[in-house]
């Protein structure tokens, strides 16, 4: 049984149903993310969780107990919000303590639960100020910390890093992680950034339009999206999704795809999905990450299927680590993700080597994998 | 001529168009400031003559022997209607009825934007609709229906003192303005606090829910604390507008110890017997006046912005 479970959640406000059917579970000492686009209900999602939010329909678990129509203080959880919500009448000190405050925890270990917070969060400097003369990155550790030290169940992130700037968001990720990893605590975040998703979560639940597109380890969801949807959303630079049709016959499948001003390219599939057989002579999404899409010296060696096709380079982008090369094909822009040092021009016609064992197929009239 | 002044031109003419239009500006709101403040100012002079200097002398002029006697006075020896103990004891009358009625007024309305904002209910629109119609019922419409009211609130009193030995103060002339008064500011003070709280943020409420506050101690703790501009606002609104009531006060608490300030004031004027004392009748209306004086000075103070600063993202 797992240490959380969601099952067959819905939320309805009036007439509109936010939330369609939601079923998750997570293992304890899990981590959680919720991702997706704006309004696709994952904050809603979460504070349904917190209790914040009523459900219509569905049951919400933790630790084997339903906690459906419990108080949000009696959930045993904790929650970090997007905008920190300190107190701002308080001092750091007290805003940690409010809690432990309001559930009649006597002074004395109310301070010894402030020390031990304040020195993991290396927050003990700033006690006794006020959330007004703390900065972006402190106020973050501060309602951080005002969790911690509820010692609870579960813990709810609502978008904490959105409101920072970018490198100080890297390193308040990192310290979640080890957080996690040094407190063993169970997770669930919300956020619209799937790189924070990626790097984050043990498990991860693609969300659209109050509905789970796919849910699974991050692996799972970056090599085997169930749908266009996840396919696009998670990784970037973004899966290229490439309109093509299946050629070849019946033993020996190939992609071909169409390319402007000369014969289209085919690639010949070694071990096609089954399903693809039915799509023979008919128009398909063909999905290949930019890092399968690469020079022939930089290509993956141990790679069973790899096909190479020259492809004509349209702009070349020298990011640092990798060069990305954008081509053209069956009229959309393609990135392939090259090597740094990789000599290529913009202009000119460079053979590409596709890694077909990491492509996927997509149905453009459902958008949903075709295995 | 040319129409186009240059600036060389302007230095060397002397006054420029520029200094004419700041002379002509501030000599006028001089003359508004003369204007409002003669009142003022005769009230002040007079209030420190004696009678005499009154009758023989000019109404501007500074007093020749400045006196407090007319303070003293009007303070504890002048009469109004027919007892002659000065306006202390109706000064006391008002602060008793002001204090009650601005704090349980307030706290009202601020657990009125609370609820209104904070914990929406069905239809809260439409109460907070007919608050703020509330604040659109001219007073002289609810003098009889009131007045009703309040008679069989004080049987009701008089029934209760049979029954326990206690009227709960229902039927008292101070507590009945109190009561009138909650009644009528509530209008303003919850559009007030409504309004405020609007823009309160709401993830403060929800992470004290969290935190296993319960409804009472989030609006202590957390809303109260953080609403001291628009608390100061409410307080200022409410005690200008209830101390200077004349209506309620002479409707209600027109005869007896219960009488306001500003009823006692006018008896003190309108006395038809003897000498008018103008010196006299001056201090009284100071003396009248100086409470939301202070209530502006004090309270001012705190009048301050950005005490939000810090609760959300900054």
């Amino acid at each position: 049984m797992a240490f959380l479970e969601i099952d067959g959640l819905r939320k309805q406000f009036g007439s509109v149903e936010i939330l369609k059917g939601i079923d998750l579970d997570l293992e304890k000492g899990g981590f959680l993310v919720l991702v997706g686009p704006s309004g696709c209900g994952k904050s809603t999602l979460l504070n349904t969780i917190a209790g914040l939010e009523t459900i219509t329909e569905g049951e919400i678990r933790v630790d084997g107990r339903t906690i459906n129509d419990l108080h949000p203080s009696k959930r045993d959880i904790a929650m970090v919000f997007q905008s920190y919500a300190l107190y701002p009448n308080m001092t750091v000190a007290g805003n940690i303590a409010f809690g432990m405050e309001m559930r009649g925890v006597p002074a004395a270990e109310r301070q010894k639960a402030i020390d031990k917070v304040a020195k993991v969060l290396q927050i003990g400097h700033l006690l006794q100020r006020k959330p007004s003369q703390l900065s972006g990155g402190q106020r973050q550790r501060v309602a951080m910390g005002r969790a911690l030290v509820r010692d609870p169940k579960l813990f709810l992130f609502d978008e904490p890093l959105s409101n920072l700037d970018a490198k100080l968001r890297v390193d308040m990720r990192i310290e979640i992680k080890r957080l996690h990893a040094t407190t063993g605590t169970t997770i669930v975040y919300v956020t619209h950034d799937q790189i924070e998703a990626m790097t984050l979560a043990t498990k991860i639940a693609v969300m659209r339009d109050g509905e789970v597109q796919q849910f699974g380890t991050p692996a799972e969801i970056y090599n085997n999206p169930t749908n266009l949807f996840v396919a696009d959303f998670m990784g970037s630079p973004a899966m290229n999704l490439i309109p093509a049709t299946i050629g070849g016959n019946g033993n020996a499948l190939s992609v071909v795809l169409q390319r402007e001003a000369r014969e289209p390219i085919s690639l010949p599939l070694a071990d096609a999905p089954t399903g693809l057989s039915a799509f023979h002579d008919r128009p398909i999404i063909f999905g290949v990450r930019p890092e399968a899409l690469t020079d022939p010296e930089g290509a993956e060696r141990n790679a069973s299927n790899i096909a190479t096709a020259d492809c004509h380079i349209e702009v070349v982008e020298p990011a640092g680590s990798d060069t990305f090369a954008v081509t053209n094909l069956g009229g959309k822009a393609v990135v392939a993700r090259l090597r740094a040092d990789a000599n290529i021009q913009p202009g000119t016609s460079t053979p590409l080597a596709f890694n077909l064992t990491k492509a996927v197929f997509f149905d453009p009239a459902t958008e949903n994998r075709i295995l | 001529m040319s129409v186009i002044a240059t600036p060389a031109r302007q230095s060397t003419g002397g006054i420029s168009a520029r200094t004419v239009n700041r002379i002509v500006i501030y000599s006028l709101l001089a003359l508004f400031a003369l204007f409002y403040l003669m009142p003022l100012f005769v009230m002040l002079v007079t209030s420190f003559k004696t009678m005499d200097e009154i009758q023989n002398g000019n109404m501007l002029a500074l007093p020749r022997a400045p006196t407090f006697e007319p303070w003293l006075k009007a303070w504890g020896e002048t009469c109004v209607g027919l007892t002659c103990a000065g306006i202390k004891g109706y000064f006391w009358n008002s602060i008793k009825m002001v204090v009650p009625a601005v704090l349980i007024s307030t706290l009202l309305g601020a657990l009125n934007g609370y609820v209104l904002t904070k914990w929406r209910f069905r239809g809260h629109t439409l109460v907070f609709g007919l608050m703020l119609f509330a604040c659109f019922i001219p007073f002289q419409s609810v003098l009889l229906p009131m007045a009703t009211i309040l008679g069989s609130l004080g049987r009701f009193g008089v029934t209760l003192r049979n029954a326990t030995g206690f009227s709960f103060g229902l039927g008292n002339p101070t507590v009945n303005l109190v009561f009138v008064h909650v009644v009528y500011g509530l209008g303003f003070t919850t559009l007030f606090f409504r309004n405020y709280y609007e823009a309160f943020p709401t993830e403060l409420v929800r992470a004290a829910q969290v935190d296993g506050a319960s409804f009472f101690q989030i609006f202590r703790r957390i809303m109260l604390p953080n609403s001291m501009p628009i608390f100061v606002v409410t307080v200022i609104y409410q005690f200008t507008n209830i101390w200077n009531d004349f209506l309620f006060a002479s409707a209600y608490a027109g005869t007896g110890d219960a009488m306001p300030m500003t009823v006692a004031l006018n008896n003190v004027v309108n006395t038809s017997t003897g000498v008018v004392e103008y010196n006299v009748n001056m201090a009284a209306a100071m003396i009248a006046a100086l409470p939301t004086l202070l209530v502006y000075v004090v309270a001012g103070r705190y009048f301050v912005r950005g005490l939000m600063a810090g609760a959300v993202k900054g």
